[in-house]
């Protein structure tokens, strides 16, 4: 029984998430569901943190090891961040939107710790459902159910093929563990197939390339304060995910390439498509598949650094698409954002700047041990690639900083425009002091992979 | 107290920039820019007073930092980076002084320059890879806004390819540095330790090329320079005098500290090709100023031209080379602030930068155009003044080493007399003659503008007549560099 203690960040988060969709029944409805989850998500993540590193439990499916620890740690605090600024925004339904998030989160966390393929696929979906309505939110937008229609269908279809693998691990190797399935799998043609069929489902989740092509329609029709939970915190999960099972499928080199190719295609096709983007859920969708392939870099490394890569980068990306929700998605709404908001402006230039990969932010940390990894592991060309491409990635994010310091003739403030509530204030202080002080605190974080280890 | 001396050089501006952009007025602001700046040349100049010149590494400060990545905070200086290390201090104090009546969001402009200072000096005194880099990436950001927010009309241009091009080769110098940590023969981040690893030279060759790309962009070498004019042209006065007087020399001082003592046999097998490039940079700066009719493009193809020469003695490897690199490093950083300060103070009185429409400065306004003068013959190298040493002991040393063609050393010499060319048509068109148009009625330095340019005239004035004064510490460090390089 007490092996069970390890749960109560996820009872915590499922506690928080049934309150929501009973928010009726609390008082002061929406909002205090909201602050519920933030206050539950918030201590579950503090509990994941006492609780630490544990023995596997439920015979052995459920891992708590480190790489464990820290995407849960992760997900919970991330979301935790998120339904505060939930708690303050002028969303209609925030319930719904909460109970949802919090779904996912749950969904993120065991998907983190799962052991065993079938445990991963429950929690995938788990994680992934509540997803397709957060982004389908808007319910009467056709470009919102076209882009969440896509989304659905595509994630729908990868699931399978990704189940379509696992079935055939289990044919091959007559388990479902994932340590000993991948051991188990010989390394001819057909375990190569279930290695990379396995893979497929996980690489849609990651938004990473061939699987990416969902994205940029799903974000730019969906609110962006949906695509600021969606867009980053099943990445953290789904980082832990495929590392584990990229762990174990180690089938000769075809995983290993297929990252590989996986990652260089991300990287290319994220950056450069995110250049002529006008609208920032857009121009953060092709950010994001260019950062995916930057954990995929990693992860065919065979690297834990991807998990850290995916927290540093959905730490500020969350943050950049909240402001968007607050201030409008085009680029020209945060026209004269500095002298509206001069904090917010200045936060957005760390932000963007820690996206970018420039010190002392801890984007460049992260890039800094994706980088170490894959050198290490000897895709020297790779690494070339990635560096060139964060250069690139510097040309895009400026264009953001662009209206918001520099807009001649910034428009007058449109009064509809809710102002900033202490809630939001709250997450933006958090996500900016958290991107530019986590490299002072890397000295106290264990779990940060070696450079080259 | 002076345990932690180096400390307070690099983060006390990072305390004046929270303080610069919390303070409720503007003039509260400048004063404590003016304070805070002060305060580090004060420190800067009881560093100077208690270095031991020719004992390496001194006020060393070790501490843990990201064990993980075997990072570490690691401070020293020694007798290449103490000069810069001062000419920093001494430079950010001017450039407050000298931006005193800016009106346009002046907090935040002070903010950014005490944050730049913290870049600037924190790069001359890191002696940990990561925590190089760190500083030298940190420099973009703050040049970055004030080349964009503060800057004439191409500013957005000109700040975005200033900040690119620089990101580009420093991305490239971070591949170099982890390449260097995961060799066998590496394994650390301490830039101290790994001098002299001996590296295979094969893997030093590729280093050498990472390494090339981040700080060549910086300095800038032919054929990387386009971004330099162009963010000179377009930056605020303060903003081109730091960035010409400090940021360039970050690039050559990357020579210095990482590539000749951590990649001696690249150095050396590199050499005739840097040297090219260096002698190429000289000769088409010089003739690109000759054809300039803007005087603060003239200035800034003059300093494409000036830092050939200190990538010249870098190439040489020997230990004129590398002093007369350092001594140009140096000169370069006084003579040319001089020059965009004037040049900065005669445009706020004329509205003009154009060569043709400004004339008879020694007439109307005596004090700047006898700086004016002053200024180019320093920059021209005329003996006497800190222009010629590092000259003189860059071609020296070029000429004595074996590693540096004698063609490009004569390529460069010319150079020389193009600089001498160029240089003193400014003095004949802007300085002497009858006053123009633009000219007429306007008023001359004022008390605060001239006691912003003595400092700079007065060690224009020092090091050229004594050149110990700065040689006394470049020189012991430069004789253990050439050690390395070419083994005499």
């Amino acid at each position: 029984m007490t092996e069970l203690a390890v749960l109560i960040p996820e009872a915590l988060v499922l506690v928080a998430a049934l309150a929501a969709l009973f928010a009726e029944r609390l008082p002061g409805g929406d909002r205090t569901a909201a602050r519920l989850g933030a206050g539950l998500a918030g201590a579950a993540a503090v509990c994941v943190a006492l609780i630490g590193v544990r023995d596997p439990i439920a015979n052995g499916t459920l891992a708590y090891d480190a790489v464990a620890r820290d995407a849960r740690l992760a997900v919970a605090a991330l979301s935790a961040l998120y339904l505060l600024w939930l708690s303050g925004s002028a969303l209609d339904r925030v319930r719904e939107m909460a109970a949802f998030a919090l779904f996912s989160a749950l969904g993120g966390m065991l998907m983190a710790s799962a052991r065993d393929l079938m445990v991963l696929f429950i929690a995938l979906e788990l994680g992934t459902m509540p997803a397709y309505v957060m982004m389908g939110y808007e319910r009467e937008d056709a470009r919102t159910l076209e882009g969440s229609l896509k989304y659905y269908l595509l994630s729908m279809t990868t699931s399978l093929v990704m189940l379509y693998g696992f079935s055939l691990i289990f044919g091959l190797t007559g388990t479902t563990r994932i340590a000993e399935a991948g051991s188990l799998a010989p390394a001819g043609l057909l375990g190569a197939f279930a290695a990379v069929f396995a893979l497929t489902g996980l690489f849609a989740k990651l938004s990473a390339a061939p699987f990416h092509f969902w994205t940029p329609d799903a974000y730019a029709g969906a609110p962006a304060s949906a695509v600021a939970f969606v867009s980053t915190v099943p990445k953290v999960a789904g980082a832990a995910a495929l590392f584990r099972l990229a762990q174990a499928l180690e089938v000769g080199e075809v995983v290993s390439l297929f990252l590989g190719a996986a990652a260089l295609a991300s990287m290319l096709l994220g950056n450069f498509g995110a250049y002529p983007q006008r609208d920032i859920r857009r121009l953060m969708a092709y950010s994001g598949i260019a950062h995916s392939g930057y954990v995929l870099l990693a992860l065919g490394a065979g690297s834990p650094s991807a998990i850290a890569y995916a927290v540093i980068y959905a730490i500020p990306s969350m943050a950049v698409m909240l402001l968007a929700a607050e201030e409008g998605a085009a680029v020209e709404d945060w026209s004269g954002l500095v002298q509206r908001r001069p904090a917010a402006a200045w936060a957005l230039v760390v932000l963007l700047l820690s996206l970018v990969g420039v010190p002392p932010m801890a984007g460049f940390f992260g890039k800094l041990s994706v980088f170490g990894a894959a050198l290490h592991a000897g895709r020297t060309a790779l690494v070339v690639v990635a560096v060139l491409m964060s250069v690139v990635s510097a040309g895009y994010y400026f264009r953001l900083i662009r209206p918001a310091f520099f807009a001649e003739g910034a428009p007058e403030v449109a009064e509809d425009r809710a102002g900033a509530t202490w809630a939001s204030t709250v997450v933006f202080v958090a996500a900016t002091a958290l991107t530019l002080l986590l490299p002072l605190l890397f000295g106290a974080l264990e779990s940060l992979p070696r450079i080259g280890a | 107290m002076t345990s932690h001396l180096l400390t307070a050089i690099v983060f006390l501006p990072l305390v004046g920039a929270v303080a610069c952009a919390a303070v409720p007025s503007a003039r509260a602001s400048r004063a404590l820019a003016l304070g805070v700046s002060g305060v580090v040349l004060a420190l800067a100049v009881w560093l100077v007073a208690g270095f031991e010149p020719g004992a390496g590494m001194q006020f060393v400060e070790r501490a843990r930092w990201i064990p993980q990545i075997g990072a570490e905070y690691h401070l020293g200086v020694d007798g290449v980076s103490l000069p810069m290390l001062a000419l920093s201090a001494l430079l950010t104090v001017l450039a407050v002084v000298a931006s005193w009546n800016v009106a346009e969001r002046p907090k935040t402009y002070f903010a950014l320059l005490m944050l730049l200072e913290v870049g600037m000096n924190g790069v001359f005194v890191a002696l940990d890879f990561v925590l190089f880099y760190v500083f030298w990436e940190l420099v973009l950001v703050p040049m970055y806004f004030l080349i964009a927010w503060w800057g004439g009309p191409r500013r957005q241009y000109a700040s975005i390819k200033f900040f690119l091009y620089t990101l580009f080769g420093s991305v490239f110098m971070l591949v170099g540095i982890i390449a260097l940590y995961l060799h066998p023969a590496g394994g650390t981040l301490d830039i101290t330790a790994l001098a002299g690893r001996g590296f295979p030279v094969q893997f030093q060759m590729w280093a050498f090329a990472a390494f090339f790309l981040g700080f060549a962009v910086k300095v800038p070498v032919f054929p990387l320079h386009t971004w330099l004019p162009d963010a000179h042209v377009e930056a605020p006065t303060a903003a081109s005098v730091l960035l010409a007087g400090i940021l360039l020399k970050m690039g050559t001082y990357g020579f210095i500290r990482v590539t000749l003592p951590i990649l001696p046999e690249a150095s050396r097998a590199w050499a005739p090709a840097v040297a090219a490039l260096a002698a190429v940079s000289i000769v088409y700066g010089a003739a690109l100023a000759f054809a300039q009719k803007d005087l603060k493009k003239l200035v800034a193809y003059s300093s494409v031209s000036h830092m050939g020469f200190v990538m010249l003695g870098i190439a040489a490897g020997t230990s004129e080379g590398i002093a007369g690199a350092v001594a140009v490093m140096f000169s370069h950083g006084v003579v040319t602030g001089m020059l965009f300060l004037l040049v900065g103070m005669v445009y706020e009185r004329t509205h003009t930068r154009m060569i043709e429409d400004v004339s008879g400065l020694s007439v109307q306004t005596p004090v700047a155009g006898g700086l004016l003068a002053l200024a180019s013959f320093a920059s021209l190298g005329l003996p006497g003044l800190s222009g010629f040493v590092g000259e003189f002991l860059s071609l020296l040393g070029a000429w004595k080493s074996d590693l540096v063609p004698a063609a490009w050393v004569v390529v460069s010499a010319v150079g020389v007399l193009l600089a001498a060319a160029y240089m003193l048509s400014v003095v004949q068109r802007v300085v002497l003659g009858e006053p123009s148009k633009a000219v007429a009625g306007i008023g001359d330095l004022t008390l605060r503008e001239v006691g912003v340019l003595v400092p700079l005239v007065a060690l224009t004035v020092v090091v050229g007549v004594w050149w110990d004064s700065l040689l006394r510490y470049v020189s012991p460090v430069a004789s253990e560099l050439a050690k390395l390089v070419v083994g005499s």
